[in-house]
């Protein structure tokens, strides 16, 4: 007990409270943005850059949200994430997406958050529905959440990644992929009056375009924030590859004009004077040595110093080479600069479409033309490497799969000899691109429906 | 609708008659236990006290007086609104002047989001009203214990059950108060989010749903159809171009079902399901065939239509139909004419899938016969009144909790009683109760885990696990008692019918609530007036 009246000690409780405000106050001092750091708080976030705004973009309503929950944050994330898992098991999107909503309120600096979702929105919720302009807003609000995502998280390289996988990938390569593209480019929702969505496709681009972009974001990110989905030199590649399925793409469209072959010139630009002169390090002797995809003789020589090292290089290099497809791409890209294999890419884009059409003769014609085509080409040494990738096989082969299916269906002897024939001998043993190939004829039947 | 409004119908005579057993039950069991207390405390001459009290008892019953409870009413009000119940309003405020920006986008208004706003605004007013009716009811007579104000009231002619009363009332009073004004500011803040254009998406459509039964691919009844292997099975699937079917039964169909046109409007939200893709661009389609179960020659196929999936379609069939130039009336010539042993007015309808190797799937709420619609406040308000009934349970379970004990373990108490009255936590008592759950029951479930055995596991059959089991099937009696106890909120759930645009239903909904907090009135006040009677209030 002591003699202090009530006054007294509330008078000494306030000249606590002020002497402890006083270190706190001088630790937390904010800097003024231009010469005063400010307090050690301040200049440990600004070094670290931890602030919310060195992160990506402020939402207040999501500061305000966590603030107010104080130390409850992670048991309402919790049970947040368990009702999303109910309501995707009983399909109430509408719920699902408001769930996901405030998650991303609660943890929107957790890029896994932001990357999961995103993908349960662009791969899950869209194959759940059964109409494909349905599908379609649901792969849109998938790469839409992630720009967001990118947008709150201005560090992170994996994010700037995925929403350009949704775009080339998910966009590009689903089996309902003819009508994402178009959808891409004209949108199926009538308030955006047939033209694209401006959230996800400001300029109209085609879809391996706009893909091409986010993932040149992505490697520029990567050089000074690493990324832990891809090794880095397949990851570097990404947009040279996109470059490499725009053009691909625009010869499935049957495009065969100036359009593709300038697309075609500019992949091989991406991929052998840019992707192919950038930097890898690896182990050569004793030392790490910079090593480049597409090296002179000069270079090996100048890396290497001395014989055995050169030896050294030349492993290095083609260990990354064979990682990365590099040589069949660069061959590739060489190859569809030539007129021969622009005329017989058309040739087999004309059988496909004449088959599709019934008209027999003239699919059986085109055929062979492109099977003619693919064989001079197939057969010339610098661009047999092109026999090993399965891609241009499955395109030969479905060339060969319409000659020869007309043959069948007219009741014809089919001839002993063939162009590819070949091709044919050396990958009818390949289970898997056999498959491919029956499955996109399959589908020239489907489409007849 | 992703639930069966049917699973909360309630068969009003056996509902009362479940109510007069565990009523006269737990009435009989106070009554032993307070003989039986008297007995061994004050010896033979406890009978006479036990009969006087209880005399005492049935006096107040009978002589209640409106005028004193009003009183108590209003002092239970004053006080709530004294020690700033009313500050809710601030955290509402708040909350709904920043809610939009959690929301969306309102230009982009989809009908699915309608639901979010609908659902948002219900919800937060029942989570706002709640925990201010629970705080009041469980405070309020411990505290007036704990600060002898009680004994101002009891001194005066005021009878006992007469101030559990008026705190059940007030406490209500004060929480339907909270609820009109949030509810009246919600209403219009829903008004508010959705632009004009999209004003029709607020409605409540008035379905009459039928009863389904499913054939399997070679045409044999079953309960359900095809599993595709969704994990929640609440749909199951007919297979296309076989003999698989889906069979409606709708009982008194009459002119009043049919539209101002004339027409009968049946609604669907049916799924698909391809086992194949196919075909992307081309929906799956279905028939729908009405017919007369009395004689099923007589028969009107629609053509084929294709799935809304994830949506609602509306199949509109007219009066009239022609079947290979003979003309039908849906109501005169599809429905039974009834007899002795088929009752009348019943129409049968059947879908099928028409496309091979591909399934559609539909739950029995999945097919109705659309009434006029209503408009959106009628539901909304109906929801809102199954909140205000939420709010009456809680303050009389809250008031005669803290009759009993102390204010923080009444205020626990009825927090669990209302916790474990939702769906899941019935079901799974329910499941307990009926054996279902496998590892047993307390005992056993202990074992087990002290073991490492898992609940799969056969126990040996020797004399002490007879007697765990034993035990076992006692405590489970026991929870069966318990569980009779617990209201079940369910029924006053509404806001999943607005939510998704249908009105709410009297006969799965709004009765079964009021017959649930009917059943509750009287065990209430019984057992809060009882307490407070035996209850020493000197001490703290």
């Amino acid at each position: 007990m002591n003699n202090m009246t009530s006054q007294q000690r509330k008078l000494v409780y306030l000249i606590g409270i002020i002497v402890l405000l006083i270190p706190i106050i001088w630790l937390s001092l904010p800097s003024d943005g231009k010469n005063k750091p400010g307090g050690v708080l301040s200049q440990l976030r600004s070094q670290y850059e931890l602030g919310e705004s060195d992160l990506g973009d402020v939402d207040a309503s999501s500061a305000a949200m966590n603030l107010v929950l104080l130390g409850m944050r992670g048991v309402a994330v919790n049970m947040l994430w368990m009702d999303l898992d109910l309501q995707k098991d009983m399909k109430r999107w509408a719920e699902m997406q408001a769930t996901t909503e405030s998650i991303v309120r609660l943890q929107p600096h957790y890029e896994k958050v932001w990357d999961f979702n995103g993908w349960n929105l662009a791969y899950n919720t869209s194959a759940e529905w059964d109409a494909v302009p349905d599908r379609y807003y649901w792969v849109k609000q998938g790469a839409k959440f992630l720009k967001r995502g990118v947008e709150r998280n201005k560090r992170s390289t994996e994010l700037l990644y995925r929403t350009g996988k949704v775009i080339e990938h998910k966009i590009g390569y689903a089996d309902e992929s003819i009508d994402y593209r178009r959808y891409f480019l004209s949108d199926p929702d009538p308030a955006f009056n047939k033209g694209p969505d401006p959230t996800i496709n400001p300029e109209g681009k085609d879809n391996f375009l706009v893909g091409k972009e986010w993932f040149d974001l992505a490697c520029e990110s990567e050089l000074t924030r690493p990324q832990h989905i891809l090794d880095r030199s397949l990851f570097r590649a990404t947009p040279a590859r996109c470059q490499f399925d725009y053009a691909q793409s625009l010869q499935k469209d049957g495009k065969f004009g100036e359009e593709t072959r300038a697309a075609w010139e500019q992949a091989r630009k991406d991929w052998t004077e840019v992707y192919g002169r950038e930097i890898y390090h690896a182990q050569i002797g004793a030392e790490e040595s910079d090593i480049r995809l597409e090296m002179t003789e000069d270079e090996i020589k100048q890396v290497a110093g001395n014989p055995d090292d050169e030896l050294r290089v030349r492993r290095a290099v083609d260990a990354y080479q064979k990682m990365t497809n590099y040589r069949y791409w660069r061959t590739r890209a060489f190859a569809e600069a030539e007129q021969d294999t622009a005329e017989a890419h058309r040739s087999i884009f004309e059988a496909k479409q004449a088959y599709k059409a019934q008209e027999f003769d003239n699919a059986r014609k085109a055929a062979l033309s492109g099977m003619e085509g693919f064989d001079k080409l197939l057969k010339r040494p610098e661009y047999a490497i092109l026999a090993e990738e399965e891609l241009l096989c499955e395109e030969c082969l479905l060339g060969w799969k319409i000659w020869d299916d007309i043959y069948k269906v007219a009741g014809e002897k089919i001839p002993d000899e063939f162009p590819l024939k070949w091709l044919l001998e050396l990958k009818q043993g390949n289970e898997q691109l056999m498959a491919s190939v029956n499955k996109q004829f399959r589908r020239l039947f489907q489409d007849n429906r | 609708m992703y639930f069966d409004p049917a699973e909360n119908f309630i068969h009003p005579p056996f509902a009362i008659y479940n109510w007069m057993i565990v009523a006269g039950f737990f009435t009989a069991v106070v009554l032993v236990v307070s003989l039986l207390t008297l007995l061994v405390s004050k010896g033979a001459s406890g009978f006479g006290v036990f009969f006087t009290e209880l005399i005492g008892m049935l006096k107040d019953v009978f002589s209640l007086s409106p005028r004193r409870i009003w009183a108590l009413t209003r002092l239970t009000f004053m006080e709530a609104y004294r020690r700033k119940a009313l500050a809710v309003f601030v955290v509402f405020g708040l909350l709904f002047m920043f809610a939009g920006w959690f929301m969306g986008d309102s230009k982009e208004i989809q009908p699915d989001q309608v639901k979010v706003y609908i659902s948002f605004v219900l919800t937060a007013v029942s989570w706002l009203t709640l925990p201010v009716v629970l705080i009041l009811a469980c405070f309020g007579i411990p505290e007036d214990i704990r600060l002898r104000s009680i004994h101002t009231v009891v001194t005066k002619p005021a009878r006992r059950i007469e101030i559990v009363l008026g705190r059940m009332i007030g406490v209500s009073m004060i929480g339907w108060l909270v609820l009109s004004v949030m509810s009246v500011v919600g209403y219009l803040w829903i008004v508010r989010q959705i632009p004009q254009a999209s004003q029709e998406l607020l409605k409540c459509r008035v379905p009459v749903h039928g009863l389904v039964s499913f054939k399997d691919r070679e045409g044999t009844y079953g309960k359900e159809g095809i599993n595709v292997g969704d994990i929640w099975a609440f749909r199951s699937y007919i297979e296309g171009a076989t003999k698989s079917r889906a069979e409606w039964r709708f009982f008194n169909v009459d002119e009043t079902m049919l539209d101002s046109e004339g027409n009968l409007r049946l609604e669907n939200s049916f799924s698909a399901f391809r086992s194949y893709k196919g075909d992307m661009t081309r929906p799956l389609f279905y028939d729908i065939k009405l017919f007369n179960i009395e004689n099923p020659e007589i028969s009107y196929t629609t053509q084929p239509q294709p799935v809304n999936e994830f949506r609602s379609k509306q199949d509109i069939i007219p009066r009239k139909v022609t079947v290979d130039d003979v003309q039908y009336d849906i109501l005169n010539d599809l429905t039974t004419k009834g007899s002795d042993k088929i009752p009348k007015g019943i129409l049968g309808i059947e879908v099928a899938c028409i496309d091979r190797d591909q399934y559609i799937g539909m739950a029995r709420s999945d097919l109705f016969i659309r009434m006029p619609d209503r408009p959106f406040w009628v539901g909304y308000w109906k929801a809102i009144f199954g909140t205000a009934l939420t709010v009456l349970l809680v303050s009389m379970i809250g008031v005669a909790a803290s009759t009993m004990v102390k204010a923080p373990i009444a205020a626990v108490l009825t927090a669990v009683m209302y916790i474990l009255s939702g769906k899941n936590p019935h079901q799974f008592m329910d499941q307990l109760v009926a054996g279902q759950v496998q590892g047993g029951g307390v005992l056993e479930s202990v074992y087990r885990l002290v073991m490492h055995l898992g609940p799969s596991t056969e126990l040996p059959a020797n004399p002490a696990f007879t007697v765990v089991q034993i035990f076992d099937s006692i405590l489970m009696n026991f929870l069966w008692l318990c569980k009779q106890v617990i209201p079940r909120s369910q029924y006053f759930n509404m806001s999943e019918y607005v939510a998704n645009g249908f009105d709410v239903p009297w006969a799965y909904s709004l009765i079964p609530s009021l017959l649930v907090t009917s059943a509750f009135i009287i065990p209430c006040v019984m057992m809060g007036y009882f307490a407070l009677r035996t209850r020493e209030l000197e001490s703290k």
